[in-house]
């Protein structure tokens, strides 16, 4: 029953989350900029005005692929909250990256393939970190499952400095955010229009707007494990990863994919191997 | 009983002497279908009998068992010599030598002659001759229009066919031999039989390619038959007898052993075409698409794990299982890597079977609970969904008269049928819920217990799997205009195609009472338990059932969205608004000239180019080899 309960929390809670940290998000990149910014929900109100437009696409594929991408996003929330496998939950994620790629591929079309690509090479750099940061709880909590990290009376944090760290390498990729953000560029200058997205348009690029929101919840989430035992620390942590990111973001000019995955390999791996090589020690 | 193991292992040996006998195609095709019927009958008989006892095999004609399989042995080692002579190969022929004197000393001075009772039938055994008997007669079927419209290509005056279908008939019959073997002796003599049809199958078509890549399939395996007599030597000076389940109850004892088990495995590696072996299956794609399903998926390389797994419990807890371990992994990372720079989809198709072969020679490597259950789901639910796949590629091959991805693009538009199975069944190799991802888990948490090396070698390799998997099917989907010609298939293509397509996702659905009534008793120690249709163990959980509903709902719901686009309006894709008015994806290009649309995959050839990779990934696999070998002593 509890675990229902906070499933629907999840369900229905990570979305408006999102969806606020993403107003939040521009806001703060204003700030930065010395601009005013948009209101804070403004996030909702493109979503809202996207469900209005009219519905066109460059074949079914697209439809079936948004779709997919919000309710595997959805439902590995929803493993997430229901405290369930973190591996299970990383491979339910990969569910919706694969079909964003896959409904991109399936159009004719120059920008979407590009950007498909480099999706790709996305996933390539942030899935060997995921796993070995989910190696790295295991190690500590002799489980794969969210349960056993709440019964941990020390922040992970602790044992798993290094691995934070390069699970930032991961937030920073799936949050789309420069250096990486080559494949969706939310910048509309970029000679990529808009990547991976570019032919998904109306009704179904609102569907992605509100599946990239769970994710955000999701990675965010996953560093909100790392200090689970207060609720004060483990918001000051996330605040003060988010606002690193806004910064690197505002100060990083986007990089090639040759560039992030030496940078991503050798540096985020590196750093999980040498936390992952304590814990076994330990 | 005995009578089912008749069937499974004598009937396909007899079904392929009639094919090859009698020339005429109305036999041959009854012929197939009816075996293809009865052994799958007799692997779900066999199977409902359950496990079974080792029991003794009577004489044959007057003649005891064990002295016939003995002389069949020397005769093939006869006839792989002849070959290994006609085709000038000295390393066949040195290799098949050195077997036989091994062997006639073996036989003649060694072996003391108790009688071995001959078969045995535990979990492990029956789940792989269903796996051998129901995916082997699909593709026997599938082969059956296959192989009529191959022919017609290659414009034979005389047909092939009974030749062809005598090998992959007798390849079903050694394989259900070798995995029910209790007597060394026996596993060796199937071992030795796949190898030899696999030659011929490889070497088919007679062109000269296919000659030279089955003469390498041939000498790298007949170096792998020189590891088995080998191991098979040692194993018995230190354990006095060539009963498997004896030498499996004696575990490892001492360093001789250990190094007898070592070069034992190592003969599985080879079958299994572990890194730097992998040559010999990449070559084997010359051969027709049924004979790379067969090899790839029910036969041949599941020979080569199953030798592992069979002698798994034996070295459990030793640095050989570790060296196996990490043999598996590296195989694991260095052929999903190699994968990535592919565009041939056989060889995307090869690299990715090699991959998962090195995933489940890592978990019997592992050799815990979890680890031996990831390796049979592995074993189960790869060979469904690479069957399943180079079925697709060789009826796609028919259909666009190419192999590369690339001219894949858009198949949705004309093959729909095909299209939609090949990317369901990529999606059964890389995603949830199904059952080779179920497996790929297991194995992932399994190793977190282990090493460090081996979970860094998983994580990147599984990463790997996903990017060159991710995109084939992406690319398969595209626009299929109003009216467009429906496409048809013979019923004995579409047949096979479908029902392993279920098969994988039904099966998977299942997954939690295979496990139950399966794998459970083998392992002893059952990792996992199964509560509301889920795999519950200490390391985590697997929401099979509950994640089948919750994503089968969702994916009905988008494919009735999707399945509404005609009330959506469909346009031309985003081309800076420089659409050209023949649509498509043309756009209007320098000079007015109209820029018809193309695309290519992104191979990363300055990193993953074959190439440069191969050689420097089979010296690190040599010194790996030589570590496990050597650090068995």
């Amino acid at each position: 029953m509890e675990t229902l309960i906070l499933v629907i929390i999840g369900l229905v809670g990570a979305p408006l989350a999102g969806g606020l940290i993403a107003g939040l998000d521009r806001r703060v990149t204003a700030w930065f900029q010395s601009r005013q910014g948009p209101p804070i929900m403004q996030a909702f109100y493109d979503v809202a005005k996207l469900f209005g437009k009219e519905k066109m696409v460059v074949n079914q594929w697209q439809i079936l692929c948004a779709w997919v991408y919000l309710i595997a996003a959805a439902v590995s929330v929803a493993l997430f909250f229901a405290q369930g496998d973190l591996l299970l939950v990383f491979f339910v994620q990969a569910i919706g990256a694969v079909f964003l790629v896959m409904g991109a591929l399936s159009a004719k079309s120059p920008y979407s393939q590009v950007g498909a690509q480099r999706e790709l090479l996305q996933i390539l750099a942030y899935e060997p970190i995921l796993i070995l940061v989910f190696v790295g709880f295991y190690m500590v909590t002799g489980s794969f499952s969210i349960h056993a990290i709440w019964a941990q009376d020390m922040p992970l944090l602790a044992k798993m400095p290094l691995l934070y760290l390069a699970l930032g390498y991961a937030l920073t990729i799936k949050l789309r955010k420069s250096p990486f953000d080559f494949s969706t560029s939310h910048h509309g200058h970029q000679e990529l229009v808009k990547g991976v997205l570019t032919e998904y348009s109306g009704p179904y690029l609102g569907l992605i707007e509100m599946a990239h929101w769970y994710e955000t919840v999701l990675v965010l989430g996953l560093c909100a494990l790392f200090w689970h035992t207060n609720v004060g620390w483990m918001a000051l942590l996330l605040v003060a990863t988010y606002m690193l990111e806004i910064l690197v973001d505002n100060t990083m000019a986007r990089m090639t994919w040759r560039w992030m995955l030496k940078r991503v390999w050798l540096l985020g791996m590196g750093m999980s191997v040498v936390n992952l090589i304590w814990l076994y020690a330990g | 009983m005995s009578n089912l193991l008749v069937l499974l292992i004598l009937l396909p040996a007899a079904a392929a002497l009639v094919c090859y006998f009698v020339r005429s195609t109305a036999v041959r095709k009854l012929t197939v279908l009816a075996t293809g019927g009865i052994l799958t009958l007799s692997a779900l008989g066999l199977l409902a009998q359950g496990v079974f006892a080792p029991i003794e095999v009577g004489s044959f004609l007057g003649i005891g068992s064990d002295f016939l399989v003995t002389v069949l042995d020397f005769v093939l080692l006869g006839v792989i010599y002849f070959y290994g002579y006609k085709h000038k190969s000295l390393l066949i022929q040195g290799f098949t030598l050195a077997q036989v004197v091994l062997l006639a000393w073996f036989e003649g001075v060694s072996v003391g002659h108790e009688a071995v009772p001959a078969l045995m039938g535990d979990q492990l055994s029956l789940i792989m001759v269903l796996v051998i008997s129901i995916i082997g007669s699909l593709i026997c079927i599938f082969a059956l229009p296959y192989m009529k419209e191959h022919e017609e290509h290659l414009h034979l005056k005389k047909t092939r066919q009974p030749r062809f279908f005598f090998f992959m008939l007798i390849f079903l019959g050694a394989m259900n031999g070798l995995v029910l073997s209790n007597n060394i002796l026996w596993m060796y003599f199937f071992f030795e039989v796949t190898t030899f049809c696999s030659f011929m199958l490889i070497g088919h078509d007679a062109t000269e390619i296919a000659t030279k890549n089955a003469v390498r399939a041939l000498w790298m395996n007949a170096l792998g038959g020189l590891a088995f007599v080998v191991g098979m030597m040692l194993v018995y000076s230190q354990a006095g007898t060539l009963n498997i389940s004896a030498i499996l109850a004696l575990g490892s004892t001492s360093a001789v052993m250990l190094t007898g088990l070592a070069f034992l495995c190592l003969a599985g590696f080879t079958k299994a075409a572990q890194v730097p072996f992998q040559s010999w299956l990449l070559g084997a794609m010359v051969a027709p698409t049924p004979v790379s399903a067969l090899l790839h998926s029910s036969t041949m390389v599941k020979a080569g794990v199953f030798v592992v797994l069979r002698f798994a419990p034996a070295f459990a807890g030793t640095f050989l299982s570790t060296g196996v371990a990490v043999c598996g992994a590296f195989t694991f990372l260095a052929c999903a890597a190699l994968g990535i720079g592919q565009s041939n989809g056989k060889k995307i198709l090869a690299y990715s079977t090699v991959a998962n072969l090195g995933l489940i020679i890592c978990c019997a490597g592992i050799n815990t609970p979890l680890a031996l259950t990831a390796a049979i789901m592995l074993i189960l639910f790869h060979a469904i969904s690479k069957s399943l796949l180079f079925l697709c590629v060789g009826t796609i091959e028919q259909a666009i008269g190419s192999r590369d991805i690339e001219d894949m693009r858009g198949l949705y538009g004309t093959n729909p049928r095909t299209a939609l199975i090949t990317i369901i069944g990529i999606l059964t190799m890389m995603l949830p819920p199904f059952g080779v991802l179920l497996g790929k888990w297991m194995a992932m948490e399994a190793s977190a217990d282990s090493n460090i090396f081996i979970v860094v070698m998983l994580a990147m390799g599984s990463a790997m799997m996903v990017v060159y998997l991710a995109r084939w099917a992406g690319s398969m989907m595209g626009t299929r205009e109003p009216g467009a010609k429906a496409e048809s298939q013979p019923l004995l293509t579409r047949l096979p195609l479908i029902t392993l397509c279920l098969g994988a996702v039904l099966l998977s659905l299942a997954s939690p009472w295979i496990y139950n009534s399966m794998l459970a008793p083998w392992i002893g120690s059952a990792p996992f338990v199964v509560g509301f249709g889920s795999l519950e163990s200490a390391h985590g959980t697997f929401v099979v059932v509950p994640l089948f509903l919750v994503l089968g709902l969702g994916l009905l719901y988008a494919v009735k969205a999707a399945s509404g686009y005609r009330r959506v309006k469909i346009m031309p894709p985003y081309v800076s608004g420089a659409n050209s008015a023949s649509g498509d994806g043309t756009y209007v290009g320098p000079m007015n000239g109209d820029v018809p649309f193309s695309a290519g995959n992104l191979y990363l050839g300055e990193m993953f180019a074959e190439p440069k990779l191969t050689p420097i990934f089979n010296a690190l696999a040599v010194a790996l080899i030589v570590l496990m070998l050597g650090g068995a002593l």
